[in-house]
């Protein structure tokens, strides 16, 4: 048992270690930005354009049940007027990037390990090496870029139809006016709640970027080993994002608020 | 341990039926072929020597010793897990060795600078097993991938030499350019992948079985054109394979891989007449033999090219 808690271990800090390093080859890639204009575009369009419906859904969806539910129990106080701050906050620091990211990592890196894995065990990424198309600069660094500028973009996205989808039925349940609404969210969010959480859906896209990537690199085994990179993508990042998400609270109320002077 | 050649009445398609029925120590069965000079008047392009590999515990190159001259075809045959692949990625400059050396035209694959290797992979060209080419591309993109990300050549450039790359490996270029390798045939991914690896013009290709699940019309087809290819261009082609048929047809010399390890090398003849039990199995396609019994006991090692 403690043997096999050690592997684990290790596996994982492997994993770790590799991503790391891919990431920062990725990064040192960027310098041939120009050339990967073609595939970068590709992969925005994939990992952009093909995400924001479901993701307007959910979100939408989402505005709408903490309306119901988080209205009722505020109705019952009196204060449903502070209900399109609650709504707002919680959205724009925490549901519109969580929620962009598994949106992002159930559609776009599951599926980026998915192709890389089978390009790997096609020999397709062999093929690229012995042209010496480096696979970092080829294939990685237009999809962590991608990812790099899309989430940012569905996050803000994500904000501003769970806003809206709140103050649509906080309207139709409780009849409070679209502009109460409104104005309490602006009253109680600043641009730091808004930046924080475009800076955390930066950093959530560089996590499934990077997993996606290295898990969809190390495949082994023909479609078997697809099938486990993709797996392994979607919970090693999952369990990243929510990891690098608490770290970065953790930050940003106990170091960067007191610095700045906020309460 | 001793081991019997093929003891079944096969019939050998290169050098008539099997005749010798001999018992082989394990030692002499496994032993590495000395090193066979080059033919005369050939001047030697690759030299490889003492290359050894390991994954884990299991040794897949066992001290690996040849000259392969410029402008022969040289074949290496081997059952499944005889280190073919290995050999291959080695002379690819993809995988470094454990011990001894790939030298090709004076320079040491393993030592060699990131430049250095990116200059020689411009003189190679490779034929992947399933074609390797790039799904997401088009035919278009796929020949001309070097041209326009090595060497950034414009687009009307790389265009018309994918056409002649295409027209060289006689696949009508117009009507497949804009095609996915998905809408292709087989046969016909397997020659657009050798346009590929022919459009930087290269001294050396490599075919790592090239002929492996296609129908025997297009196998005689990939056949032929690898002998093409090799007259007009006057190319080195490196060929791994276990078709029987292809390497007899194809080459100027066979080399025959088995655990690691050159058991033969030599001419067709040469092959053809070589008692060794491995060999007359190879030949034979006999269920019986060395090759059977290393089937019934081999575990494909972590890590290991498949």
């Amino acid at each position: 048992m403690l043997a096999e808690v050690g592997r684990s271990i290790l596996h994982n800090a492997e994993i770790a270690g590799r991503c790391l390093s891919l990431l920062g080859r990725a990064l040192l890639a960027l310098r041939h930005i120009g050339r990967g204009r073609s595939q970068i575009v590709r992969q925005l369009d994939m990992a952009g354009f093909g995400s924001i419906l479901v993701l307007c859904l959910i979100a939408g969806l989402t505005g709408m049940i903490m309306a119901v539910q988080t209205g009722s129990e505020l109705e019952k106080f009196g204060v449903l007027k502070n209900l399109g701050a609650i709504i707002g906050a919680t959205f724009c620091c925490e549901m519109g990037p969580i929620w962009a990211a598994v949106i992002v990592l159930a559609r776009v890196g599951a599926s980026m390990a998915a192709e890389l894995g089978t390009m790997t065990v096609n020999e397709e990424v062999d093929a690229l090496k012995v042209m010496s198309i480096d696979p970092v600069r080829y294939l990685v660094m237009p999809r962590i870029l991608a990812l790099m500028i899309s989430m940012p973009l569905l996050t803000t996205m994500a904000d501003f139809v769970g806003l809206l989808g709140g103050a649509l039925v906080t309207k139709a349940q409780f009849g409070q006016p679209l502009r109460t609404f409104m104005e309490s969210a602006q009253g109680l969010l600043d641009g730091m709640d808004f930046y924080s959480g475009l800076f955390k859906s930066l950093v959530f896209a560089v996590i499934i970027g990077t997993i996606s990537c290295d898990q969809g690199l190390a495949t082994k085994n023909g479609a078997e080993g697809v099938g486990r990179a993709t797996t392994a993508t979607v919970v090693l990042s999952i369990v990243f994002v929510l990891l690098s998400d608490h770290i970065m609270n953790y930050i940003l109320l106990k170091v960067i608020t007191p610095l700045m002077g906020l309460t | 341990m001793m081991r019997r050649a093929a003891t079944n009445p096969g019939t050998d398609r290169h050098t008539g039926p099997v005749q010798q029925v001999e018992d082989w120590p394990a030692e002499r069965l496994e032993a590495g072929s000395p090193l066979v000079p080059p033919p005369p008047g050939k001047q030697v392009l690759m030299q490889v020597r003492a290359l050894t590999k390991a994954f884990g515990p299991r040794r897949i190159l066992r001290g690996i010793d040849v000259d392969i001259c410029a402008g022969e075809t040289f074949v290496i045959l081997g059952g499944s897990g005889s280190g073919k692949t290995t050999l291959i990625k080695h002379l690819m400059a993809m995988l470094t060795p454990d011990s001894g050396s790939v030298v090709v035209d004076g320079l040491d694959l393993a030592k060699a600078t990131p430049e250095q290797l990116v200059e020689y992979r411009k003189k190679m060209g490779v034929v992947f097993q399933n074609a390797a080419l790039l799904n997401s591309l088009t035919v278009l993109e796929n020949v001309g991938l070097p041209l326009t990300e090595v060497e950034q050549r414009p687009a009307d450039e790389v265009r018309a030499r994918v056409v002649e790359a295409l027209r060289q490996v006689f696949l009508p270029a117009d009507e497949i350019l804009d095609l996915k390798p998905a809408s292709l045939s087989g046969g016909m991914r397997k020659r657009v992948g050798i346009a590929r690896a022919i459009i930087q013009k290269p001294s050396i290709i490599l075919y790592d079985e090239p002929t492996t699940g296609l129908d025997p019309v297009t196998v005689n087809g990939v056949n032929e054109l690898t002998l093409q290819l090799q007259q007009k261009l006057g190319v080195t082609s490196i060929v791994i394979t276990h078709d029987l048929d292809a390497a007899f047809m194809i080459a100027d010399r066979i080399a025959v891989l088995y655990k690691g390890r050159f058991i033969a090398v030599g001419d067709k003849r040469a092959i053809g007449d070589n008692p060794h039990p491995v060999l007359r199995q190879l030949l034979t396609g006999s269920t019986t033999g060395p090759l059977t019994e290393d089937f019934l006991t081999a575990k494909k090692p972590e890590g290991a090219p498949s």
